[in-house]
């Protein structure tokens, strides 16, 4: 094979410089520096970036310009000036797959399915289409196709008839491109490879700096080499080594028996090796490094061999103000146009869930359309979910009350059918362009630019779709989001240096960076080098048996970039620190890179000892400390107080104030079904009917009559609140309701067959006391015709039956400071010490004394979960002192509330407190309130 | 190689299993094992890296140390040994790295099922479901299994609800999706083991021969009556009347399912005490007190009465337990469905499609094994010839029954090359309710011994090289007394626990310490002592390990924090904090999120309001544009970031535990935005159950629940919470699981309250086993508490109440270590305390000065790393061309199909062209054109070009001029450094061949209107005065020589751009 010359730079200079001079070794600095007719192979598109501005610098310095050479990866040799039609897309490549194994007979393939798979349908075949896809590219890194594998495993090879298989199912996907007069691109390659056409306008081919080049690639330079185009290899070594051949072969591989057992001992190993507890310490000696320097611009860059570090790297940084550069982009999936799209995606859905219509109004740019406020619209959307809690965009609409949402579902809606009509990709077009007409961006703004890029990117993968969805009609609509999402997710956005930035580069990257001080994050086993072991398809013993890249090359490689990278900055031309992450995030322990244990047997002991010693202590934990205390308004009026909210003093006046004052209520997002109070609203609304003065059961005594009336009020009630088609909880929920009301249904027949008549539902007391006008509503009042007793009745839907003393009144706890308490919580019952918690029923008796004099009973309607316990419990023992001594203790409550007394609070468990999260160790301490000074 | 047989090893407590495993790694390296061929399974992540950095440090103090060498070589039998072998196998070692197979058995699991994808079952590579991952995939299913697809319920649906009421009965639930969330949490897993209907409340399952209970109906019809009208006559007095008067009224109001009124317990247990002859004779019941006499006829009828409970409620039982599995599978077919067969897999999963019973093939090491195997060998580059187990005893029979099949290959293999070693302590399973089975230790090794005695050569470690002679003797005491135990536990316990049970021995027996157990009446004042205690021992600043150990998570965060706010200590909660729920400064931030993705929400906003976030956000509109803007653009981690620098500022200087928090949020944020999550609501709800593990570190106080402390050893240990109920009480969640000898389940039942389960013969036994199996792990626990303490443990117990007879481990101390109150004046250092025991040197410590210690003569540098004087190197900001340019798009233009489309227009007419030297149409250009594939409209497009009147000048062709086509340059102007393609250049050279004049032609494709120059023009003048300036570099001549032309496509004409000179 015709072997190209091989040069090897020296590696105490840092290789860009090194290949540019060697570029323009013949150039005088007159006119242009002109490459033209070159052709140079490198191994990433960061490092021809770095060449190019490399050669302008250059050229700049005799106040000249370039014209470059022309630059490609390797990966693209095997493409120069192929035929660019009739290759098929990725789209369309993915698609044929896709058909293929749909339309594949397992039974005829048991040695790749010997189980058929989970199910068949798009999404199963799109997923494992990738996945051949994938092995396909891995396999043409050795111009193979899964058909020539069987061949090319050799001897005794195991998985033969599986791959046979494999290649068959290849084959049938080949046909069905051929179909559509495509061909596989990867056979393209291949074929291309084969004898590869000269490519035009190229007189002589340098390949510098790459030290793996496929192995396909070699095949096409070699073939160039033969037809006479001169090739030069460029790779930079030790100059001292002389014999090249023992480092090198002729195509500036490593030659993996030097490199893998070369020592790595540079001076002080110990200084320039750091072991770090996980990512974020990682980060942490980063940013401490950067800030040392000031500017660290030029100075410092930094590689990033364990993408982990990453994330915690680039806010750590941007914590520090230092400005960082990522040269591989970032996905656009979980920009804010990722996000809108899947939000739209979700509406071609049979019926568009309530939960993805929020998500979607949620998005900035919908909401900038749709205009008006955010703030109102969303608290409209929140409203009617916890009103109603819709299950799906149909209920929605159904509930929503005219206004900016109701407004904003229509449209939503009308989106909706514009992607369902329409034709892909025209609908999504007309539809974004909708959403974004009023839009403008501007392309000095660095945000706009971003968006128009994402812009331009959706609108290329819609292209690439276009053409692929019409060779391969019949797609549904969702499965044709779910590929448009992938592809656009998949596809990068770069942002633009910043002046003066620190660069984060991948591992491969490094050997082009001249910056003299170097950080490489992340040299831990599998990271560099990483190494296959175990796999579906190709196991590393067979990736050896077909001659792909191994474990033992990618060992050499980085072996010998580590050197590289160490060389250049050797003997004081700068530093090169290297950080070891002990665990990862996820809190998996991490080896170090085995690279780091290349060292004479002798030094082996100390390196291991060093390397496997436990990392710096993470940082130590600080004992707790409050921030600061908070400050709620004290201003907030209270004007009325409802009957319900005397419990609520009682138990906390403090609570009391954030709740009735400041009137602090959640908003649960995540609310799937009726909450308690739902609920007994919903049992209330029948139970009124029924007592309604014209209600036509009120002095019904037949129990099925008064269930069928029931029955009948609730599900009015329910259908108007919840529409036609409640969600599953609620289908429960209400079961649950319509069991307690026909069990109601038996022991009202029976109260009124005992004489019992309803009065009175829902009768709203309006008293005042203290001066406090209370408010409240009152269930029912009852007169029994025979006997003439009054008895006021509060209807209770919580799951265990509620006893009414038990309910208002307590003992004081075995610990409890009784005195603490103030006097009118306190008084006694039967002798007893007694404590009020609640004053809901002595209230209702005060505010129909008027009416009904004070010789009126009063109790609790009980319809609690097990019915047999459903009934009227009445307060017994109820008498004037007892109803004196709640009035007194409402006074009470009033003249506090009215003297702003909501000072101190109680201090309650953590799990029974809806304000816990407020209260961290404590709500006393927690809160700054005028009154504490006064208190202390 | 040498063989080495297979090993079981009985490790006590800080005997030194891991010692001893690692022994045995180095030993099978000795004995000439390739490391990847050794396969050594633990439990957690952190015991696996320990486990490796050991054996390599090991081999590296060998290597390095003669008489360490000689010490090794000695201790695994193998005493030739010298240090260059052992640095031999050293280098092997780290040579083998990457594939060592030494990790957990889940993820040997995972690695297991990702090379055989297809083969079981799934549709192909799969990814694995974090906690997060978990509960959001379960909110999905739930959604899926509540949406109602527009209209009537579908028939699943309507099942579920049916089997939902049926699971829930009595208890009719109000909340579905709260209570399902339970029944997963609790259930799930049994489901899993047992997804088959017929093992669920089934009671052929139960009873085989039938069940006493359920025979056939008894005529209940007035029976009450009947008793009334009995007791009327028969009773001595009120009391007794009242009883049978309550009992008839409570059975009238009784269902099924729900809970028994006294009154109706009262006499049912009088009347099954007589069961055997009620009815048949008189009998006489205590009632009251008081004798009565029930004739036959009576005590018939209420037999009846009884039976007819009994059935109601066994039948109600069976009928939830049916529900119950309804509802599962209801969820677990859509689950499947939705997570599962989408390649989303949780451990538990991966670790079910491993397992026989579920149908997978079994695992081979490859050779001739017949077909259906799967033979790891291949498709994981391995050769697994030797086995290591860790912590044996909390291996699941699931996890057992993967490996099972490999693990019998290697212990039959004929040559004897292969080796199983496992190692644990089954006085140390406190995972049983997570699936650990202590049985197998034995069973396996019954097994194996009885086809070939003497395979398995059984080993045991009593030496204790953690704890000192004290602690040993106390432990040996409370756990070696056969006959308190026996008295105290289940017999199978007591049994099960006794047979394994050897006296320990200290092998370090001059290590003082002391023993010192005290009685405090509440928590409060069992903490106030734990104080007591350290700070009369102050063991940090003598260099002593010191944790003190509780029995739950809350108490340990509680305890921690009360030690470090009364008596200043740094005490850390070695359990999960919820970092980001904890503190004022985190939750005002998440409060704000909520605030603006939920302005309704006036719990946030009146909690941002209170924190001096208010001063920060102007107004509600503003917040909600800002937030869930910058939300959608960058994610959380950097909105998070933002407010947290503006508050900064408003953090007290001092405040180092507030910034931790702060960027301990900053993290949370990060880990959820990998999932792409936008929605606010999601990250609040993520952050609040988001927790982390305080950092561990030698340096202070540990707290921590005894399970973690499993495996780790401290000079000084308080165990302040030893309270509890009987040692003999079952978990009470729910399901009762009957599980055969193979552990497969045999019925699954919702067991009935006491009183019913302990007069059924089958439940009975089934409970009185689960109590055994809970007397059993709840020994192991406290038995792991009290094995922590190298020299001094500290018990801080309630004293006992006289009445109080529960047999719980406050109870088993004072029978074993006798004393039922303080008893003596124990001193620990200056502190004279009333103890109930105490053993050893109450100055044991007071010796003990720090100690510092520096492992390797190679220390990690911890300082900034930063070269002193570096010059940078110079760096150009990278511009375009068109990056000069200016303007709006609107979003119309911008997601309109025009733009996409004449983006591939223009280029490729710029292609079109670009093979135009000189010229207009010929026949050749149109073939290449074709060639190249340019559609139709750009052909025509670029052909019109060509003839037209307008452009002539551009192509036309005249001597002695030169072109450039598609030409690219590098440049750097201005200092920025700028890469560009001329369209076309045309350069004149006089006689000499020097340029004299260029033209450069830019191509505009744009659709223009008539006139639209001018717009043009202005558009694209920046991009032409750097055109002009690089072509008047490149040719080597003044700006002034240089013409710019637009060639505007669309017009089929061109304009020229004046240089900034001339006009
Ligand atoms: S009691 Fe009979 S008649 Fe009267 S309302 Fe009821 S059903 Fe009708």
């Amino acid at each position: 094979m015709p072997s190209p010359r091989l040069h090897v730079l020296p590696w105490s200079q840092p290789l860009i410089h090194a290949v540019v001079a060697w570029l323009a070794r013949d150039w005088a600095g007159e006119g242009p520096l002109d490459l033209t007719g070159a052709l140079v192979v490198m191994p990433t598109g960061q490092s021809e970036r770095r060449l190019r501005e490399a050669l302008a610098s250059h050229a700049a310095n005799h106040n000249q310009a370039v014209f470059p050479p022309r630059v490609v990866m390797p990966a693209e040799l095997a493409m120069l000036n192929a035929p660019a039609s009739g290759v098929a897309t990725k789209s369309e490549l993915l698609l044929a797959w896709v058909q293929t194994l749909l339309d594949a007979d397992f039974d005829a393939l048991r040695e790749v399915f010997p189980k058929d798979p989970p199910q068949r349908n798009f999404a199963w075949a799109a997923r494992l289409a990738n996945e051949f896809i994938r092995l396909q590219s891995t396999l043409t890194e050795n111009g193979l196709r899964m058909a020539d594998v069987p061949s090319r495993a050799g001897e005794n090879f195991p998985e033969f008839a599986r791959w046979q298989q494999l290649g068959e199912l290849e084959a049938a996907c080949e046909a069905v491109l051929a179909q559509h007069s495509l061909y596989d691109p990867q056979a393209v390659k291949i074929a291309f490879a084969r004898n590869p056409a000269p490519p035009n306008g190229i007189n002589r081919i340098i390949v510098a700096g790459t030290p793996d080049p496929l192995s396909l690639a070699i095949k096409v330079l070699a073939a160039y080499a033969e037809s006479g185009l001169s090739v030069d290899v460029l790779v930079s070594g030790p100059s001292e080594g002389g014999e090249a051949a023992a480092l090198f072969d002729g195509w500036g591989r490593p030659v993996p028996e030097t490199w893998a057992t070369r020592p790595f001992s540079p001076k002080d190993f110990a200084q320039r090796v750091r072991l770090c507890a996980d990512p974020s310490a990682q980060a942490d000696a980063i940013v401490a490094c950067a800030l040392g320097y000031g500017t660290p611009g030029g100075k410092l860059d930094v590689g990033v061999a364990d993408a982990e570090v990453l994330p915690s790297l680039e806010n750590g940084l941007a914590r520090a103000g230092v400005p960082a550069f990522n040269p591989e982009g970032r996905p656009l999936r979980g920009g804010s146009l990722h996000t809108l799209l899947a939000a739209l995606a979700e509406l071609v859905m049979r019926e568009p869930s309530f939960a993805s219509v929020a998500a979607l109004l949620r998005c900035p740019d919908v909401l900038a359309w749709l205009g008006g406020s955010p703030v109102k619209l969303l608290t409209a959307l929140d409203d009617l979910h916890s009103d109603h809690l819709p299950a799906t965009l149909a209920a929605a609409r159904a509930k929503a009350r005219p206004g900016p949402l109701a407004n904003a579902l229509e449209e939503i809606n009308r989106l909706r059918a514009l992607l369902l009509v329409g034709v892909f990709p025209e609908n999504v077009r007309t539809v974004l362009t909708e959403i974004f007409r009023e839009r403008k961006f501007d392309q000095a703004r660095p945000e706009d630019l971003r968006a128009i890029e994402a812009a331009q990117a959706w609108g290329g993968v819609l292209t690439e779709l276009e053409t692929a969805v019409k060779r391969f009609p019949g797609l549904a609509a969702v499965d044709v989001w779910e590929l448009a999402l992938r592809a656009f997710g998949d596809s990068q956005r770069f942002d633009d240096k910043p002046e003066g930035s620190v660069e984060l580069q991948g591992w491969l990257e490094l050997l082009w960076d001249d910056v003299p001080h170097l950080i490489v994050a992340g040299m831990n086993d599998g990271r560099v080098p990483d190494a296959v072991v175990g796999d579906a398809f190709l196991p590393e013993g067979l990736r050896e048996r077909l001659g792909l890249k191994t474990n033992a090359a990618r060992f050499a490689r980085d072996a010998y970039l580590l050197h590289a990278l160490e060389a250049v900055r050797a003997e004081g031309r700068g530093r090169l620190d290297l950080l070891v992450g002990k665990t990862s995030a996820a809190g998996d322990p991490l080896r170090p890179s085995r690279l780091l244990l290349q060292c004479a047997d002798a030094d082996l002991p100390a390196r291991v000892a060093f390397l496997f010693s436990p990392a710096e202590a993470a940082r130590p934990t600080p004992a707790w400390m409050r921030t600061w205390k908070l400050k709620p308004r004290t201003d907030a009026k209270i004007e009325t107080l409802s009957v319900t909210s005397f419990r609520d003093y009682l138990k906390c006046p403090f609570r009391f104030y954030l709740k009735r004052g400041l009137k602090m209520e959640a908003v649960d997002p995540h609310k799937a079904e009726l909450d308690a109070m739902d609920f007994g609203t919903l049992c209330h609304a029948a139970l009124e009917a029924m007592g309604k003065p014209d209600s036509p059961v009120r002095d019904c005594t037949d129990a099925n009559v008064l269930r069928g009336f029931l029955l009948e009020e609730l599900d009015r009630t329910a259908r108007a609140i919840f529409g036609d088609y409640p969600a599953l909880p609620l289908v429960v929920q209400l079961e649950s309701a319509r069991q307690r009301l026909s069990k109601v249904a038996d022991v009202q027949a029976q109260l009124r067959a005992d004489g019992w008549v309803i009065e009175r539902t829902e009768w709203s007391l309006d008293i005042v006391i203290g001066g406090m006008p209370v408010r409240g509503k009152i269930d029912r009042i009852d007169r029994n015709e025979l006997t003439g007793e009054v008895r006021v009745i509060d209807y209770k839907t919580s799951d265990t039956p509620v006893n009414p003393v038990d309910a208002h009144v307590r003992g004081p706890k075995r610990t409890e400071d009784v005195d603490a308490l103030p006097e009118f919580a306190r008084f006694s019952l039967g002798g007893e010490d007694a404590i009020w918690v609640d004053l809901q029923l002595p209230l209702y008796l005060e505010a129909v004394a008027a009416e009904y004099g004070h010789a009126v009973a009063c109790g609790y309607f009980n319809l609690p979960k097990a019915a047999g316990e459903t009934g009227v419990a009445i307060w017994t023992g109820y008498d004037a002192d007892v109803q004196a001594a709640a009035m007194r203790c409402a006074e009470g409550v009033v003249a506090v509330v009215q003297a702003r007394r909501f000072w101190p609070p109680t201090e309650l468990p953590v799990e029974h407190d809806d304000f816990g999260v407020l209260f961290p160790q404590g709500a006393e301490a927690s809160v700054e309130w005028p009154e504490a000074e006064v208190r202390t | 190689m040498k063989k080495l047989g297979h090993k079981m090893i009985l490790a006590s407590a800080g005997s030194g299993k891991t010692y001893a495993l690692t022994n045995r790694f180095v030993q099978l390296l000795a004995c000439g094992a390739p490391p990847e061929r050794i396969v050594a399974l633990t439990f957690t992540r952190k015991a696996a890296g320990e486990f490796f950095d050991e054996i390599l440090n090991k081999l590296a103090r060998a290597a390095l140390d003669p008489k360490e060498a000689q010490r090794i070589g000695a201790n695994i039998g193998e005493p030739q040994l010298m240090a260059a072998d052992f640095l031999r196998m050293l280098r092997a070692m780290v040579t083998a790295m990457h594939r060592l197979s030494l990790g957990t058995l889940d993820s040997f699991f995972a690695k297991v099922v990702r090379a055989f994808p297809l083969e079981l079952g799934l549709g192909g590579d799969f990814e694995i479901l974090q906690e997060h991952g978990v509960q959001l995939e379960r909110q999905r299913v739930l959604r899926q299994l509540f949406a109602r697809a527009g209209g009537e319920l579908d028939e699943a649906q309507v099942d579920f609800i049916e089997a939902f009421k049926r699971a829930t009965f009595g208890a009719e639930e109000k909340r579905l999706a709260s209570r399902l969330d339970r029944f997963i949490d609790e259930h799930q897993n049994v489901f899993l083991d047992a997804p088959d209907a017929d093992a669920w409340g089934n009671p052929q399952r139960i009873w085989p021969e039938g069940s006493a209970w359920l025979g056939k109906p008894g005529d209940t019809n007035g029976a009450d009556e009947v008793i009334r009208r009995w007791a009327a006559g028969a009773c001595a007095n009120e009391k007794q009347q009242k009883r049978w008067d309550d009992f008839l009224e409570a059975m009238d109001v009784w269902a099924p399912g729900a809970a028994m009124a006294k009154s109706m317990d009262y006499v049912m247990v009088k009347a099954l005490e007589v069961w055997a002859v009620l009815g048949e004779e008189d009998v006489e019941l205590i009632i009251e007190r008081k004798k009565q006499t029930v004739p036959p006829e009576i005590g018939a009828v209420l037999k009846v009465l009884v039976s007819e409970v009994f059935r109601g409620e066994l039948t109600r039982r069976l009928e939830m337990t049916q529900g119950i599995h309804t509802v599962l599978s209801g969820y677990e077919a859509i689950y499947h469905d939705l997570v599962r067969r989408a390649g989303k897999l949780t451990f538990a999963d991966v670790q079910r499609l491993l397992m026989p019973e579920a149908g997978a093939p079994a695992l081979s090491a490859g050779g001739e094994g017949e077909d259906g195997r799967l033979f790891v060998d291949w498709r994981l580059d391995a050769k697994y010839d030797h086995w290591l187990l860790d912590e044996f005893q909390d291996t699941s029979h699931g996890q057992w029954s993967v490996l099972r099949n490999l693990i019998d290959e290697a212990v039959q293999d004929p040559e004897g090359r292969r080796s199983l070693f496992y190692v644990g302590d089954v006085k140390q399973a406190i995972y049983a309710w997570r699936g650990g089975d202590p049985r197998l230790f034995r069973e396996i090794f019954d097994h194996y011994n009885e086809v070939a005695p003497g395979t398995i050569e059984e080993g045991r470690l009593d030496k204790s090289w953690r704890s000192g002679p004290v602690i040993v003797e106390t432990v040996n005491r409370v756990f070696g007394d056969a006959a308190v135990l026996a008295r105290m536990l289940p017999t199978v316990a007591a049994e099960r626990w006794t047979r394994e049970w050897r006296d320990h021995e200290s092998a370090k027996p001059q290590l003082g310490g002391q023993v010192v157990w005290l009685h405090g009446a509440d928590e409060h004042e069992r903490a106030a002592l734990t104080l007591k205690l350290l700070s009369e021992i102050n063991p940090l600043e003598r260099g002593l390990s010191v944790a003190v150990l509780v029995q739950s998570n809350d108490k340990a965060t509680w305890l921690a924090d009360y030690l470090r706010r009364e008596g200043g200590l740094p005490a850390v909660a070695a359990s999960d904090l919820h970092v980001c729920m904890d503190n004022p400064l985190t939750t005002a931030v998440l409060a704000l999120l909520q605030a603006a993705a939920h302005p309704g929400d006036r719990f946030a906003w009146e909690q941002v309001r209170m924190t001096p976030l208010a001063s920060l956000v102007e107004s509600g509109e503003g917040l909600t544009r800002e937030v869930l803007r910058q939300v959608h653009e960058e994610g959380f981690a950097r909105t998070v970031e933002t407010w947290l620098r503006r508050l900064e500022p408003l953090v007290g200087a001092d405040d180092s535990f507030s910034r931790e928090r702060a960027r301990q949020l900053t993290e949370a944020a990060q880990r959820f935005d990998e999932t792409g999550g936008r929605d606010v609501a999601e990250f609040v709800q993520f952050a609040e159950r988001h927790v982390v593990r305080d950092a561990e570190t030698a340096t202070v106080v540990r707290v921590m629940t005894i399970h973690k402390s499993k495996g780790l050893g401290f000079d000084v240990v308080v165990l302040p919470d030893l309270e509890g109920n009987a040692l003999a009480t079952p978990r009470r969640d729910g399901l009762a699981v009957q599980r055969a000898e193979d552990r497969e389940v045999e019925w699954v039942l919702d067991m009935p309250p006491k009183l019913f389960h302990e007069h059924d013969e089958v439940l009975a036994a089934h409970m009185a086993g689960a109590e055994a199996d809970a007397a059993y792990e709840k020994l192991c626990l406290f038995y792991v508490a009290t094995t922590r303490a190298k020299r001094a443990m500290y018990l801080i117990t309630k004293p006992l109440s006289e009445k109080s007879t529960s047999a719980n481990f406050p109870r088993l101390l004072t029978e074993t270590l006798g004393a039922a109150g303080p008893t003596e004046t124990a001193r620990v250092g200056a502190w004279a305390c009333d103890a109930v025991f105490a053993e050893g040197d109450g100055k044991w410590f007071e010796a003990i000065s720090v100690v510092g210690e520096s492992n390797t003569e190679m220390q990690c540098d911890r300082g900034i790393l930063v070269l002193p004087e570096i010059d940078p190197v110079a760096r150009h900001p990278a511009r375009t061309p068109s990056g000069t340019k200016t303007g709006m798009v609107t979003g119309a233009v911008l997601f309109g199909a025009t733009s996409a489309s004449a983006a591939n227009f223009g280029t490729a007419v710029h292609q079109a062209f670009s093979a135009v030297e000189w010229g207009g149409m010929t026949p050749e250009l149109l073939a290449l054109w074709n060639a190249a594939g340019l559609g139709d409209p750009v052909v025509a497009e670029a052909r019109a070009c060509l003839d037209s009147e307008g452009l002539g000048s551009v192509f036309g062709h005249e001597r002695g001029f030169e072109v450039w086509r598609e030409r690219m340059f590098e440049i750097v102007l201005d200092g920025a450094w700028i890469t560009g393609v001329f369209d076309r250049v045309v350069l004149k050279r006089d006689s000499q061949g020097r340029v004299v004049a260029v033209t450069v032609y830019d191509f505009k494709t744009d659709r223009l209107v008539a006139g639209g120059e001018a717009v043009v023009l202005a558009r694209y003048a920046g991009q032409m005065d750097v055109y002009r300036r690089a072509a008047a570099r490149l040719a080597g001549l003044s700006e002034a020589f240089v013409r710019c032309v637009l060639v505007l496509t669309s017009l089929r004409s061109t304009v020229e751009v004046m240089g900034a000179g001339a006009d």
